[in-house]
């Protein structure tokens, strides 16, 4: 499943979801919300992009890495501490590919996909600048 | 009367603007323009967000260039701020002006 939603993920079930015939590895990245002196956080995604740079990203890495299955869903909306902000699950038949396949997904995501976080304080708010600050030039997904 | 309906359908040009993240929050998230054809898509960018000064400056530096991390679509594609700078809008484009992401 490729999905950006407000609602929360169902770990366990895409773990059980995510197994097959020849898999023998999953990994699971779940990032989640700190605290960093914050209240909430608001997640904001240009969505129909956003999405189809997810499915883009996937299949790369499907490819790359022989991955057997692929989930990522990135949630948007207003998220506590603790909560999940993004859970991938990557299955394949051993765990170097399963880890590469997984680390690689998260790295795309960080590079280029337009979604955006905002930290709110009891002061206010500040929006988390990013990691790849060069407006110049097309990208990875033009 | 070719000519005549070319020009009718460039009046109806319209285009939409969307900025996302702090640009949203100045200048709003979702526009519509109806701008003269052939103009280009920087004009039409400095058009709607110099209705706010603050808006405008995290977009544009003093020379009135894109600033070095503004990142430009148009119709999900990115497209090079250097190359905004002449590229032409077309009627139903949908451009979109954001800062660097920082999903994950």
């Amino acid at each position: 499943m490729i999905a950006i939603q407000t609602d929360d993920v169902d770990i366990g079930k895409l773990v059980s979801d995510a197994k097959r015939r020849d898999t023998g590895a999953i990994v699971v990245f779940d990032g989640v919300v700190r605290d960093d002196d914050i209240t909430d956080m608001d997640l904001e995604a240009y969505e129909k992009v956003a999405v189809s740079e997810l499915e883009n990203i996937a299949r790369e890495a499907t490819e790359k890495y022989r991955l057997l299955h692929v989930d990522i869903i990135h949630r948007i909306g207003r998220l506590s501490v603790g909560e999940n902000i993004l859970v991938i699950v990557v299955s394949a038949s051993h765990r170097k590919e399963a880890y590469e396949g997984s680390r690689y997904i998260i790295e795309a995501i960080k590079a280029g996909v337009p979604i955006w976080k905002k930290e709110l304080t009891k002061d206010g708010g500040r929006w988390v600048p990013g990691e790849h600050r060069h407006g110049r030039g097309t990208g990875r997904h033009s | 009367m070719w000519y005549k309906k070319r020009e009718e359908k460039e009046e109806k040009m319209s285009v939409t603007i969307r900025f996302f993240a702090q640009f949203g929050e100045l200048l709003g998230t979702d526009i519509s323009a109806e701008p003269t054809s052939g103009g280009a898509l920087a004009d039409l960018i400095k058009e709607v967000a110099s209705k706010n000064k603050e808006g405008y400056d995290a977009i544009f530096d003093k020379n009135g260039a894109f600033r070095e991390f503004v990142i430009i679509m148009r119709n999900g594609k990115r497209l090079d701020t250097a190359h905004a700078e002449n590229a032409r809008v077309a009627d139903g484009d949908e451009i979109a002006v954001f800062p660097p992401v920082a999903g994950g």
